[in-house]
């Protein structure tokens, strides 16, 4: 008689509890693994950002109060030999959107010349880099959009500005930046955003900001405390952040998505513990006698330990398998699409949350089975098989 | 004659790991319930302070929201010539009033300001007092033109910075000191998360010469629609809408996230339902034979459901008593606070998450729901027990 046998024996012998376990731990569980995947992404996007070394300068008082360009050639005289320093690339909000829609696109003009340096995780080939720099109108725009509006590498566009002086313009998508940390902004060149604004004589020449890539993490706190030493007490008194700090407050802003995510998972392990624990502490209170005759048969301490134990965890696999499966199948085949979540446009299980799930539960599953296995194991037989269960 | 409650009260600590494991899976669902209807009840009790039918806001044709709306003063000046605009009654003045709004960024408190969040920064005049009728303004006299502002109650608490006294560097180049003097209300709508400053100062501090928009109050009995039909017209030439549609707007985003929230709650709470019927069919099983020995004595089946029910009932509230606690307690700890951007306005909504009656009463007549759902199979079972097999039975 194997240990399986005997497992599966007893999961079968009350097949009600066993399914109202698995159901009591697979809902939670389908919870679970969604709220993870979001952190996965954002944990791979603040990872990545983190490498990407940008730092963000913009005016103290407000992102919307604008800089004038000629900050960038400051900034970029402030280590004129490039120790930490690699490429200065300065951004306008366009605030664009589809004519005849709601939302407003993260659409930004961007330094011609440096963006593909700075963003050279966007992975411009060549020929993008050269159509980018011959056309004017050239754009790139990410993956959310892209779907949302049947977007594709070629297409001319139009987007309408919601910032004054409400310009409609027209670009020519020349890459779609698949990364996920640029899959909801829209960026066209600085250059044609200005011509734009002078032909119709509303002189401008700002930025909202300037991101600063360096070339290690140390030049880049370096550069952030130089940057914004030198324009401090300055008309053009500076912040400059991080990245992921810039990027922290805006998600605090949408409602702190990836905290409440964080908080869900959490609560989600307390309450599949809190459930598997009970039915264990159920099955080992009706099995007292059972336990006994094994001990009294000549089961080894160990071994009542591991078959209480296993039970637990195989419930849990179970349990974890049956709320996880079907909400990655779910996901994968209709995906929530055009979500506008900070860097987040789509929800995909990624294979990554699937796993750490299931290792969670499974790990909860063998933590909510040791107190009645330990009980188990320090059964007394002459006792128990005394008792009236 | 019904089972009296203490019996099925005194039932539930018969095994206690059991009670205490569920009432704790129930309290961690109540808990996670309360918390998202307290969110929800502070979002809509706030935006349901800006939902002021007879107040109109005018923006510049292609704006989405008032920061980023520009109206020159030559624009504004054609909305005195609007029919059903209210006028003050002692200068005969119409209730229109011209607003400009910027940002400003801000620490916050929450997190020690690790983050900083984007507040909006209102240029009025006296006349915004008498058009926006909620606001409430009690410190010294409004600032004309030294360089002071006024803050938003809800502002002040969840920004470092804007307490009275201290001074807040604005204008366009940020070189601009402004003092906060005081603090003002607005029944917890939206304008609480503001700051308040003299038009003409601010507009001088950023270098403007425009508007950004303008705000103005009907005429008691006056329709909406035909006051903003006259100001898209040919004559005017803006674009308008009632604050109600105003915040409608801006709150998609914000809806979102509600839907995001309600869809996992549900889910949490039919995870509850099947771990409380777990616990009953245990209970059942281990009863049969005092199931089978009440109907003897002439209980009826309907007792015997009804006082499993019963039983579940009073489980379920235990465990939602502990997740309300339990919710109070994260929101003292953790805090209450948060603040949301609407959908295009770029500025912060900030508002405390609050525990209503309201909210706790929802919470839980909802677990009463759970538990009942929970329990009516076990009981149904119960209830069919056959009296003498199981009297029988050893």
């Amino acid at each position: 008689m194997t240990i399986t046998y005997v497992l599966m024996q007893n999961l079968k012998r009350n097949p009600l509890r066993s399914m109202l376990t698995a159901a009591a731990f697979a809902l939670p569980m389908a919870v679970f693994v969604a709220a993870i995947s979001l952190v996965v992404v954002l944990v791979k996007v603040a990872a990545h950002n983190e490498q990407e070394l940008r730092l963000g300068v913009r005016q103290k008082t407000s992102l919307t109060n604008l800089l004038p360009e000629g900050m960038r050639r400051k900034i970029e005289a402030l280590d004129p030999d490039r120790r930490h320093l690699r490429a200065v690339c300065g951004m306008r909000w366009f605030g664009g959107r589809v004519p005849d829609t709601q939302n407003t696109l993260t659409s930004l003009a961007a330094d011609a010349d440096t963006f593909p340096v700075v963003y050279s995780d966007v992975g411009m080939t060549p020929e993008d880099a050269a159509k980018w720099s011959a056309d004017r109108t050239a754009c790139v725009v990410g993956t959310g959009p892209a779907e949302l509006y049947g977007w594709k590498a070629g297409d001319r566009v139009t987007l309408e500005s919601t910032v004054p002086p409400y310009l409609a313009l027209e670009f020519r998508i020349v890459k779609i930046m698949t990364n996920t940390e640029r899959s909801n902004v829209f960026y066209f060149r600085r250059d044609y955003l200005e011509e734009s604004y002078q032909a119709m004589g509303f002189a401008s020449s700002r930025c909202n900001i300037f991101w600063v890539k360096c070339s290690t993490a140390e030049g880049l706190r370096t550069m952030q405390t130089q940057i914004d030493q030198a324009f401090a007490n300055s008309p053009e008194e500076t912040k400059s952040e991080d990245e992921n700090a810039f990027a922290a407050s805006f998600m605090q802003a949408g409602g702190d998505i990836p905290g409440l995510m964080r908080t869900m998972a959490i609560v989600v392990v307390c309450i599949i513990a809190l459930v598997a624990g009970n039915t264990m502490m159920m099955s080992f209170r009706e099995r007292i006698r059972e336990l006994a005759v094994f001990k009294a048969i000549g089961f080894q301490s160990g071994r009542i330990f591991t078959i209480v134990l296993a039970e637990s965890a195989i419930l849990a696999l179970i349990g974890s398998l049956a709320g996880v499966l079907p909400t990655a199948a779910l996901l994968t085949l209709i995906p929530l699409r055009g979500l506008r979540m900070g860097p987040i446009s789509t929800v995909e299980v990624s294979p990554v949350a699937v796993v750490v799930s299931i290792v969670i539960a499974l790990m909860v599953g063998l933590a909510a089975g040791v107190w009645p296995a330990y009980q188990a194991m320090r059964l007394r037989s002459v006792d128990a098989l005394r008792k009236i269960a | 004659m019904a089972l009296p409650l203490s019996y099925h009260w005194r039932h539930l600590f018969v095994r206690k790991t059991t009670t205490l494991l569920t009432v704790l899976v129930i309290a961690a669902v109540v808990g996670v319930f309360t918390w998202m209807m307290g969110f929800a009840a502070a979002l809509d009790n706030s935006l349901s302070q800006a939902r002021d039918e007879g107040k109109i806001l005018v923006l510049k044709r292609g704006a989405t929201a008032e920061t980023n709306s520009a109206i020159p003063v030559d624009e504004y000046n054609k909305l005195t010539q609007l029919a059903d605009v209210a006028r003050d009654p002692t200068t005969n003045d119409p209730l229109i009033s011209p607003e400009m709004m910027v940002q400003v960024s801000r620490p916050r408190v929450r997190d020690h300001g690790k983050t900083w969040g984007n507040i909006a920064l209102r240029g009025v005049t006296p006349m915004a007092f008498k058009v926006h009728s909620n606001v409430k303004y009690t410190g010294p006299e409004f600032p004309s033109g030294a360089q002071e502002v006024i803050v938003g109650m809800s502002a002040h608490k969840q920004f470092d910075g804007l307490t009275i006294d201290d001074t807040v560097d604005l204008g366009y180049g940020g070189n601009r000191s402004f003092r906060v003097v005081g603090y003002f209300t607005a029944d917890g709508g939206p304008a609480e998360s503001e700051v308040w400053g003299y038009l003409p100062s601010l507009m001088n501090a950023y270098n403007r010469t425009m508007y950004s928009a303008a705000s103005l109050r009907l005429k008691e009995g006056a329709d909406p629609s035909s006051v903003i039909e006259q100001i898209e017209g040919p004559a005017i030439q803006l674009t308008a809408q009632t604050e109600a549609e105003y915040w409608k707007s801006q709150s998609s985003s914000i809806n979102t996230y509600l839907l995001i929230m309600k869809v996992l709650v549900v889910v949490m709470c039919l995870a509850a339902v099947f771990s409380i019927a777990n616990t009953m069919f245990s209970m059942v099983a281990g009863r049969t034979r005092e199931i089978a020995m009440l109907r003897t004595i002439g209980f009826s089946k309907r007792q015997i459901l009804a006082g499993f029910v019963i039983e579940s009932v009073c489980l379920s509230l235990l465990g939602g008593a502990v997740g309300c606690l339990a919710c109070v307690g994260w929101l003292q700890l953790v805090g209450k606070t948060k603040d949301m951007f609407g959908a295009t306005t770029f500025t912060t909504l900030a508002f405390e998450i609050r525990m209503t009656p309201m909210t706790v009463a929802w919470a839980l007549v909802s677990v009463v729901v759970v538990g009942v759902i929970g329990a009516w199979v076990p009981a149904m079972r119960a209830s069919r027990v056959g009296v003498v097999a199981a009297l029988r039975e050893a």
